[in-house]
């Protein structure tokens, strides 16, 4: 075993138990720690796969900015852990689980029966992958020059969100006349 | 002007008058209404003298304008142009139409001015005008069609214009119900004239009618002809639809002079006119015309000599005109029934609008029996009035003695007409000459029986005015079209231009003789001599305050009364036909609708309604369940792509 | 049993990674009562596909999978802060953060 796959390997685990325990745990509080966990380990799936700037990213606007908001919000409710974290219905949640499996297993499925068309891909890609800031360096070039338009049109939602939001934040609560 | 913008300007004015009095109904008063209504008649009825100029100058051999505007249907092989068509027959018509119809616009604005629903009595008017010319003007038969069904609504709508009175509101309901059942044959008689010729143009209709025709009754040609004149006899009030005419001297009196007397009603002795080589194809088909037409006459007239409400008495010569009308196309004169039609459009709206001034100036008073010596009150309605008298009676010069005469004349000479026709058009001269005469006398001359808290006046100058200029042409109309023998003995020789005007229009008479002048003198002369004599005898009648008629209705009590009753015909239709009609409605109703269609409907909704109560569960607000379906709609596509 | 192919990463494995992470978010969405939560599990699901965008762009030799990538991070950061705005009128409401109580807005 390579240092690379036991690299992949722990990550993978470490990831599906933490995106686990962000649905399981009842307590909101620890579902948000997990999903901090979750993230850094998806940035540093991101930096195995090259793509260093990515990981920085992902550390500083989810692990730092979102999920400090999540954290933040959840504090200013002060909510308990909740007595029943899932919805009513035996029924319909064991339909959803089988969905939900369902949609997983398809996937999964798919993917290792394909094997053979993506090992093609994979052969002649990896070699010609550019790696550390070569890759940060053509990824700003991109953003800067094809992607300059949704660049910026990006900026202007981000404007109109951060309005939205205070402007939401703001209400006295529902439309509804009490 | 081009042709095409004459010919749009000219129907789209009336149009355009009543969408304006329409929509500002409450606003306008009488004089505003009036005057935009009479403007827009005025309009297009110069727009008629120009197109009918343009006419006159063009070739003999191809005098026609013809406007196409668009394509209006086209299925299958049926094809059907939104176009008209200004020929000799058309030409003469639209100048009748937005004339007369110019005047007694003028007319209604004293007429109607007590009127609150003046603006929408002329909006209405408008509207009227307009159908007729695309009655007159449409190319095809759908055109026409189209203006047939408007002029029907209109006339339904004005007769039922004071429709808060009942009875009149019932009259408008008869006239459009009467009318429906013509114009329901006359639809179908289209459909066999398609199905027969693959077209409803006039022109190429009138071009494929058949050279030699058909005595068999049975031929789709016989069959066609006698529906389209069954559509002809609702429209134009003859037997046996012809019951609706005198109860539609309920609406206001110029709207009985300009629709049920000068022009709407002359619909189907135009339509027959029109497709005149059609008809002559189908001799038995005409022979059928000339006989309801006679008999039409003589029978309308005969009711008219006991009434005693000035517009009944005008509304039931009114039929016994058209009745001459049709005896008159009856035998092939088409030409001369066109022509009576013209002079009676002038004598016949005259005598209305004399009517509605003498009835403006009784305040609403209609019945004759408590007028009389009006004579020295309306001098200038008497005079006109009197005009008007001469010429239904065939006073020799005057414009209904050219017109009736031709057409007697044409019934017996014609080969297709009888001596018995020429006898019943006798009879209903002479019985128009009785009953006119009794009008005049009972109305203007004699005594005077006026009540005494009735103060009659002269009407004002915009009412005489129409009624001078229609007593003018009421004389002078019919001397376009002098007869040969008449001419010949007149100095100068006034060439009789309305035959020669017509004469490519209309399809000769196989077999015609030539005209022995001794006999057409001596058929004249009995003729206007039985005429005098009968209103002499009215007028000893009527003229002073006598015993005879009483005693007379007295001794004939059984014929009087049926007289009076107008033969029973509307009774006898009421058991006949309405009444076993309703019971077969009554019964559908009850058996049919109720129990079974609502049955059926209600269970169509109802499992609709049971569906919907079900399938709104779903859309419960809940959003996990929203997002459940999301999630299943994703895995059935994604495996239908998996497993494909 | 488990050969060598199967134990060294590749794209595949990367896919059925995220495949399963994206079926734990679905999950939460579809059970979790508190709203905060699923909005956490909606991350979670994005965080899914950005990982199978970074592979794909890896394995392909496409940086613009990358730019994807960013976009759908800063989308992401937009949606949760409206979402948790949302979730605070509600909460001023009701004094809860249960889903159930989205249903008032429905028409």
């Amino acid at each position: 075993m390579t240092t690379d796959a036991f690299l992949f390997w722990f990550l993978a685990l470490v990831t599906f138990i933490s995106a686990l325990g962000v649905v399981v745990f009842a307590n909101p509080i620890f579902s948000a720690l997990s999903l901090v966990m979750t993230m850094v380990t998806v940035a540093a799936l991101f930096a195995t796969l090259n793509a260093f700037f990515l990981a920085g990213v992902q550390l500083i606007v989810y692990a730092g900015a979102v999920m400090v908001l999540f954290v933040m919000v959840l504090m200013l409710f002060d909510l308990h852990k909740e007595k029943k974290a899932f919805t009513q219905g035996a029924f319909s949640g064991s339909v959803k689980l089988l969905l939900g499996g369902l949609l997983a297993g398809l996937i999964v499925g798919a993917v290792s029966m394909s094997k053979e068309l993506y090992k093609a891909i994979s052969d002649q890609a990896v070699t010609n992958s550019a790696t550390g800031i070569e890759s940060t360096k053509a990824l700003g070039q991109l953003l800067f020059t094809q992607y300059i338009f949704s660049f910026e049109v990006l900026g202007i939602l981000l404007l109109v969100i951060a309005i939205g939001v205070v402007a939401l934040a703001r209400s006295k609560g529902g439309t509804h006349v009490k | 002007m081009d042709h095409q913008t004459l010919v749009a300007v000219l129907l789209l004015a009336p149009l355009v008058g009543f969408f304006i009095n329409g929509f500002r109904y409450r606003k306008h008063n009488h004089l505003v209404a009036g005057a935009i209504a009479t403007t827009m008649v005025f309009i297009s009825f110069v727009c008629s003298i120009l197109l009918f100029l343009n006419l006159t100058e063009m070739k003999e051999e191809n005098r026609r304008i013809v406007v196409s505007f668009f394509e209006w249907l086209k299925v299958g092989n049926f094809k059907a142009e939104f176009s008209f068509v200004i020929d000799q027959i058309s030409g003469i018509m639209i100048l009748i139409i937005t004339g007369i119809g110019s005047l007694i616009h003028l007319f209604s604005i004293e007429y109607m001015h007590h009127d609150k629903g003046v603006a929408k009595y002329f909006s209405y008017l408008n509207l009227f005008v307009f159908n007729m010319l695309l009655l007159v003007l449409g190319s095809n038969l759908l055109v026409m069609f189209a203006g047939w069904e408007g002029v029907g609504l209109c006339s339904y709508l004005l007769i039922g214009f004071w429709f808060s009175d009942e009875s009149k509101a019932a009259a408008g309901m008869k006239a459009f119900i009467t009318n429906r059942i013509g114009d329901a044959a006359f639809l179908i008689g289209m459909f066999i004239l398609f199905l027969q010729f693959g077209t409803i143009d006039f022109a190429n209709l009138n071009g494929l009618a058949p050279s030699t025709p058909t005595h068999d009754w049975l031929n789709p040609l016989t069959i066609a002809c006698l529906l389209l004149f069954i559509g002809a006899t609702g429209k134009s009030a003859q037997i046996p639809l012809y019951v609706w005419l005198p109860d539609a001297m309920a609406g206001p009196t110029p709207v009985s002079a300009l629709i049920h007397a000068a022009t709407m009603v002359t619909a189907g002795v135009y339509m027959i006119v029109r497709l005149n080589p059609i008809f002559m194809a189908a001799p038995n088909a005409l022979l059928v015309v000339a006989i309801v037409g006679a008999a039409t006459a003589v029978i309308a007239a005969s009711i008219g000599i006991v009434q005693n409400d000035i517009k009944k008495v005008l509304a039931y010569s009114t039929v016994s005109q058209l009745g001459y009308m049709f005896l008159g196309v009856g035998v092939g004169a088409f030409g001369s029934a066109l022509f009576h039609l013209m002079t009676h459009a002038f004598f016949k709206a005259l005598m209305f609008l004399g009517s509605g001034s003498v009835i403006h100036a009784m305040h609403e008073e209609q019945d004759i029996q408590k007028m009389g010596g009006l004579k020295k009150y309306l001098p200038i309605t008497h005079l006109t009035f009197a005009m008007g008298w001469l010429a239904i009676l065939g006073f020799p010069g005057f414009s209904g003695f050219f017109s009736k005469d031709e057409i007697l004349w044409m019934s017996y000479h014609s080969p297709m007409g009888h001596p018995a026709l020429w006898v019943a058009g006798v009879l209903g001269a002479v019985m128009t000459a009785f009953y006119m005469t009794r009008l005049m006398a009972l109305t203007f001359w004699g005594e005077s029986r006026v009540p005494k808290n009735i103060h009659p006046h002269e009407s004002p100058a915009l009412m005489w005015i129409p009624l001078v200029v229609l007593a003018i042409l009421s004389v002078i109309g019919g001397w376009i079209g002098i007869p040969h023998i008449i001419s010949e003995i007149l100095p100068g020789h006034p060439a009789n231009i309305w035959e020669h005007w017509l004469n490519p229009m209309i399809t000769k008479i196989p077999g015609l003789a030539a005209a022995n002048p001794q006999e057409e003198w001596t058929l004249m002369g009995v003729s206007v001599t039985l005429v005098l004599l009968s209103s002499g005898i009215a007028f000893i009648f009527y003229g002073k305050a006598s015993e005879l008629p009483s005693k007379l209705s007295e001794n004939f009590g059984g014929l009087y009364r049926l007289l009076v009753d107008k033969y029973r015909v509307d009774e006898f239709y009421e058991k006949a036909l309405i009444r076993p009609f309703v019971w077969l409605s009554e019964n559908l109703w009850l058996h049919v609708d109720v129990s079974f269609i609502d049955r059926c409907t209600h269970w169509c909704s109802n499992f609709v309604k049971g569906a919907g109560a079900m399938a709104r569960t779903v859309q419960n607000g809940n959003l996990q369940q929203y997002a459940m379906y999301m999630a299943l709609g994703l895995v059935v596509i994604l495996s239908y792509i998996l497993m494909r | 049993m488990l050969n060598e192919a199967w134990i060294e990463p590749g794209l595949n494995h990367y896919l059925m990674l995220s495949a399963i992470i994206f079926s734990l978010g679905l999950l939460g969405v579809l059970l979790r009562k508190n709203a905060i939560v699923m909005l956490m599990s909606i991350e979670l699901m994005l965080n899914a596909v950005n990982l199978t965008f970074v592979a794909f762009s890896k394995y392909s030799g496409n940086i613009n999978g990358q730019v994807m990538v960013f976009f759908v991070m800063t989308i992401a950061a937009a949606e949760a802060a409206v979402g948790l705005a949302i979730v605070a009128s509600i909460f001023k409401r009701f004094k809860e953060v249960n889903i159930r109580f989205f249903e008032h807005l429905k028409g």
